[in-house]
């Protein structure tokens, strides 16, 4: 599998405080690549310089062999990296229907956007009921899922996934899990997934990255990752 | 066409306002009272109702365009071939200064959000005003009058007719102007991208807007609309500015009003707000002089507590799926 995105390095932070300490990863095409941490591990943060809302200090960010470590976020949704933040985001004013529309921001997504929300309806079918609702007044786990579908609408072949089953039920988590895996594997996608959901994580992942204060600490398959009594213990808490 | 249909109440009062004010005798000085302060809500409606920044250094671009007005006719008044051609330079260069002002504006205080964006605003406004007070440019403190400079290149009535009837009118038509941009950019890309930013910023950039480049539009937008009622309304109307007289917060915070009580973010709201808020003042100020603002502020906390999203807002909800419904937004 060729690379989809590659990491070098990178280094960010707020003002004066340093956030990212030189983590590299690489996230293949067609793969789903998992991150791990404990809270304030910079995950987030890494999602948020790695589309530009934060802007890096250092080292490089390399999508599809092209280096786009300055460009601006809207120009990297352009060429098809999207995030589905933490703490949803949504529009809460609006519709579901309307979330959607708005995610078809991009040019290029504005033409397919019929395909794409029957895309999204089919994948989360429970939205399609909710299509006329008002997004804030959705519940956690549908809230969550049109975050997902709002990202999808922009047409990406990158989707980073900032904790999505953060909050849910655990029948809801193996929804989102599901639901992932189904976009990896019936559309195609690439997936970055930051998740504290260490089991359902390391089922879903094709590679995993372990991140501590940072810095990444532990990179490999999940079976190895899982296995390794070190790593579980240091940075994954069970 | 369906959707410019909200155009149709808008434009229709605005003829209404121009008939009372052109038929009925001595109606004319406070329906260009009330065309301005409804010119002004929809000019500040299409950069603060769409985005929800609320820009306290507003009356900046007012009181820019007035000077661009007061430097044209007074520099260009003495060539006699320009004729009426001195009032369109005196618009161009209006919309130059505020164009300046918006960009600056734009690179510095768009970068900020909240209260911050609110406080750099106030600060340029009063940095702008001492500036020419103390580098004495533009006649410093003393201002620029130039109704002489009328006179001289009009004649007596034709000035006296521009600065009491024509000046208005302008006010009518930049009030009419604001319509239409404000429901274009609402019907258009531009309004998707800006009501993604009031409702999460965060999330608008996420998504792929490039909310530097669309908060620039409206704000350059409404700028240069307000300096074109600053032009007319306060430039050629006075025939001299003053600057402890237009760079005054006051004037924002009116404008912040007359949105408010109409509803922000809508079309028909700012010419509401502007309605009501110009016929209690001019009505209280006969009423009780004097005594207006203190009538006044509970008046306005009042319909803001019963009517958190604006009249039009109200009158919004009430009217939903019913066939009135596609002309108010």
């Amino acid at each position: 599998m060729s690379s989809m995105l590659r990491v070098e390095n990178l280094e960010s932070g707020y003002g004066s405080m340093q956030v990212l300490w030189k983590p590299s990863l690489e996230v293949k095409k067609g793969s789903i690549t998992s991150l791990l941490g404990p809270n304030g591990a910079g995950k987030t943060t890494l999602l948020q310089t790695i589309l530009g809302s934060v802007e890096p200090s250092g080292g490089s960010i390399i999508y599809e062999e092209r280096d786009v470590t300055h460009s601006p976020t809207h120009e990297k949704v352009d060429m098809g990296i999207v995030l589905a933040p933490e703490g949803k985001h949504l529009f809460v004013g609006m519709s579901v229907h309307e979330n959607l529309i708005m995610g078809a921001f991009p040019k290029e997504a504005k033409k397919y956007i019929d395909a794409s929300l029957s895309m999204v309806y089919s994948l989360f079918p429970i939205l399609k009921e909710r299509t006329k609702q008002i997004a804030g007044l959705l519940s956690g786990g549908e809230q969550q899922m049109l975050t997902i579908a709002r990202a999808l609408m922009s047409k990406p072949k990158l989707i980073m996934l900032d904790e999505p089953s953060q909050g849910l039920a655990p029948l809801l988590v193996q929804l989102v899990f599901e639901t992932i895996e189904k976009m990896k594997v019936e559309i195609g996608l690439t997936i970055l997934l930051v998740e504290q959901n260490v089991e359902a994580s390391l089922k879903a992942a094709d590679y995993v990255y372990i991140m501590h204060e940072g810095r990444i600490k532990a990179e490999g398959g999940p079976e190895e990752i899982g296995a390794s009594r070190d790593i579980r213990e240091a940075y994954l808490g069970i | 066409m369906v959707k410019y249909y909200p155009l149709i109440p808008v434009l229709a009062i605005y003829l209404v306002m121009f008939l009372i004010g052109f038929y009925i005798e001595g109606m004319w000085q406070m329906v260009a009272l009330l065309a301005f302060y409804c010119a002004l809500g929809q000019s500040w409606n299409i950069f603060m109702g769409m985005t929800g920044y609320v820009d306290f250094g507003y009356v900046t671009f007012i009181a820019l365009g007035t000077y661009g007005m007061a430097l044209g006719i007074s520099y260009t008044h003495q060539y006699e071939w320009l004729g009426i051609g001195i009032i369109f330079i005196g618009l161009i260069l209006a919309l130059f200064l505020a164009s300046l002002s918006a960009l600056l504006e734009s690179f510095i205080a768009l970068r900020l959000r909240g209260a911050y964006f609110a406080i750099a605003c106030i600060g340029i406004n009063e940095g702008l005003k001492h500036f020419i007070e103390g580098a004495r440019i533009w006649g410093g403190s003393d201002g620029i009058i130039f109704y002489g400079a009328l006179i001289q290149a009009f004649g007596r009535e034709t000035s006296n007719h521009l600065t009491a009837f024509w000046a208005d009118f302008a006010v009518f038509i930049i009030a009419a102007l604001a319509a239409i941009l404000n429901i274009y950019y609402m019907r258009s890309k531009i309004g998707y991208a800006l009501t993604a930013v009031r409702e999460d910023e965060d999330a608008a950039k996420v998504m792929g807007i490039n909310t530097t480049k669309y908060k620039t539009i409206a704000f350059l937008t409404s700028g240069l609309l307000g300096a074109a009622v600053g032009a007319f309304a306060w430039g050629v109307k006075l025939a001299h500015v003053y600057p402890g007289d237009v760079f005054v917060i006051h004037y924002t915070i009116e404008c912040i009003v007359v949105v408010l009580l109409g509803g922000a973010g809508t079309l028909l709201g700012p010419v509401v707000g502007g309605l009501v808020y110009g016929l209690s003042k001019y009505w209280l100020a006969v009423v009780l002089p004097g005594f207006q603002l203190l009538v006044f502020a509970p008046i306005i906390i009042i319909i803001i507590v019963v009517f958190p999203e604006g009249i039009i807002g109200f009158v919004k909800q009430k009217t939903k799926s019913t066939p009135l419904a596609r002309y108010i937004i």
